[in-house]
């Protein structure tokens, strides 16, 4: 599982004399979901046009499955699949002919091989229409199926998301799953989205000036001890807030039923059972805000998200 | 190679299922037709030499022309021209022939500067709307280098053309079937060359008359698609290549006193000025035009091919 589908080797890129990308290294696993992330301007797109070699690379090398963009782009190349910003496809020509189009241009795609993906991403209806009048939602998953077309082992994702509705966001996220976990691919998803990306992704990388300032596991991310915002609501709400102030030594601000704390995820469970022994009614308990973001705000230091 | 193959299928299937691309073909085939009735009217005035007595017909039409050059003589070029003309046929005992399919699509070569026109359409949005419609990079990262990607649309091009020309050739060479018949598979015709009437293959004559063009056509083309892959943006690319397609002469003429003018593109795309006339500066020959069109060729290709390979694909 732990093998290296795609690897960052001290990557920088200079435009002029300024240095947008500072030393960037990473790497992501085979079967791994890799989350990217930055504010505005943080150089996600930079690395990510530097990963398939739409930009140069000014100096060091990023690997694919240990072939160098650099060196061996074609080796490199053919095992990605990508969508670099939004899917734009040919708006004169059917979805078909778009993935006709591409399939000619790579080894090895079959007439079955296309008509698998497009049940895959469940554009059948619509696969004879013109893409230009496809809404944004059919365009994302006609660029999804194009980077699937040749089975690559590392699939590049800008904002898959983008556009499309609720149920087109959880079938395209379990797929992504599935993707990574029973084919092995891995895959690289730069999204505006943090709870998107934290109910997607494996691991977690923050970009900003060009750095690589964090890498996080999401499931540790989640289980860490910080302390957070958690909403309680409860009846009575000032026997609650009692039991809050003298037991646990938390500050409370309440509105109606519902008090709001800020305690470590560890203490909730005594909490719960304290209000329990004093007979007080327990309706709901949340975290507010995820510890994901937190972090992400914390690290960032301003809520200038993309 | 079969690689490169499917990218010239991309690539003409890209191009010919734009309507944009038949409104090119529509319209020239409606100026064919419109022009071959033009033609007709001129066809007429050759029936006349159709019956036995086309001697006579001719001394009848030279006598109406003198006689008219003695009333008014403004057009005397023309006039003494056609006696000359009609002398020829007589001393060489050459029936004039009717007017016919042949001499239809010779007469109309000019057509060819549309086919140039189109061309460099072609040639200006083949880069450039591939990052107008953003697609360029999905085309970009594929196992094919940007060479071979470039190189395949550069065939486009010239398929494109050819594909026109021929469209050109076959489908006003059937129209002129149609209204005018057509004389023979060997047509001839007599054209004063350099001073003097000879009779002279008119399929000749159309290698010639077309093929000449063709230069200033792949020139122009060529320098449509260079400009077209510095900006990325093709009516740029159309304007210059048009500007400079209308404009080569009168620039050439405007600068005609310096000796280094002779290098400009635009002195020696007009091969013609070795068959039919003399070089426009001296010094020029066949051979210098020749090189000096294959240097500008060759550094138009070269930047061509540094911008795309070289070039990141950043944001737009």
């Amino acid at each position: 599982m732990s093998e290296t589908a795609m690897e960052l080797i001290d990557v920088k890129k200079n435009i002029g004399n300024k240095n947008i990308i500072n030393g960037l290294s990473f790497s992501i696993h085979k079967g791994e979901v890799f989350g990217f992330i930055g504010p505005n301007g943080a150089g996600k797109t930079t690395t990510i046009r530097m990963m398939v070699g739409l930009m140069k690379i000014t100096s060091g090398d990023v690997r694919i499955l240990g072939q160098s963009v650099k060196s061996d782009f074609k080796d490199a190349i053919s095992e990605v699949g990508a969508i670099v910003e939004n899917p734009e496809m040919y708006p004169f020509m059917t979805g078909w002919q778009n993935l006709k189009h591409y399939a000619r241009m790579m080894p090895g795609v079959t007439k079955e091989r296309i008509s698998e993906i497009v049940q895959l991403v469940g554009l059948e209806k619509p696969i004879n229409d013109k893409v230009g009048k496809y809404s944004l939602g059919m365009r994302q998953r006609l660029g999804i199926a194009q980077a699937l077309l040749h089975k690559p082992s590392v699939l590049i994702l800008d904002e898959p998301t983008n556009g499309l509705d609720p149920a087109g966001i959880r079938e395209i996220r379990q797929y992504i799953r599935k993707l990574a976990e029973q084919e092995h691919v891995a895959v690289i998803i730069s999204s505006h989205l943090l709870s998107e990306i934290e109910q997607m992704c494996d691991r977690i990388g923050l970009i900003k000036n060009g750095e690589m300032i964090a890498t996080q596991d999401v499931g540790a991310a989640t289980k860490q001890t910080t302390s957070s915002e958690v909403i309680i609501e409860a009846e009575p709400a000032n026997d609650a807030m009692e039991i809050l102030k003298n037991e646990f030594n938390l500050s409370v601000s309440s509105s109606g039923n519902t008090l709001t704390i800020q305690t470590q995820r560890d203490a909730i469970p005594s909490i719960v059972q304290t209000f329990v022994q004093h007979d007080i009614q327990l309706f709901q308990i949340s975290m507010t805000s995820s510890t994901l973001e937190d972090k992400f705000f914390e690290l960032i230091g301003e809520n200038t998200i993309e | 190679m079969s690689n490169f193959l499917q990218l010239l299928v991309n690539e003409q299937v890209k191009l010919y299922i734009r309507k944009s691309t038949w409104i090119m073909y529509i319209l020239l085939g409606v100026i064919v037709i419109g022009l071959a009735l033009l033609a007709s009217f001129e066809a007429e005035q050759t029936e006349k030499y159709q019956s036995d007595n086309w001697r006579q017909t001719l001394k009848d039409e030279n006598a109406e022309i003198k006689e008219q050059m003695k009333e008014d003589d403004i057009m005397h070029d023309f006039s003494t021209n056609q006696i000359e003309k009609n002398n020829f046929y007589l001393d060489n005992g050459i029936q004039p022939r009717s007017y016919d399919a042949w001499q239809f699509v010779l007469e109309h070569k000019f057509l060819l500067s549309l086919v140039s026109l189109f061309t460099i359409i072609v040639a200006s949005g083949i880069i450039a709307n591939e990052f107008k419609w953003g697609t360029i990079k999905l085309l970009l990262i594929r196992p094919i280098t940007r060479t071979t990607i470039l190189a395949s649309k550069y065939v486009s091009v010239l398929l494109f053309a050819l594909f026109t020309l021929l469209f050109l050739l076959i489908f006003s060479w059937l129209v002129g079937a149609l209204l005018f018949g057509v004389n023979g598979m060997d047509p001839q015709m007599v054209l004063n060359q350099t001073g003097e009437f000879t009779q002279v293959s008119i399929i000749n004559q159309m290698a010639e008359g077309y093929g000449l063009q063709l230069i200033t056509l792949v020139m122009m083309a060529t320098l449509a698609f260079m400009i077209s892959a510095i900006f990325r943006q093709s009516s740029l690319a159309i304007g210059i290549a048009i500007f400079l397609m209308l404009s080569g002469s009168p620039i050439v003429s405007f600068l005609s006193e310096y000796s280094w003018a002779k290098y400009i593109l635009f002195a020696n795309t007009n091969m013609d000025q070795y068959i039919n006339g003399s070089p426009l500066f001296e010094g020029m020959s066949l051979g210098f035009s020749i090189i000096v069109l294959a240097v500008y060729y060759v550094i138009f290709i070269a930047v061509t091919w540094t911008f795309f390979t070289k070039r990141d694909v950043a944001g737009h």
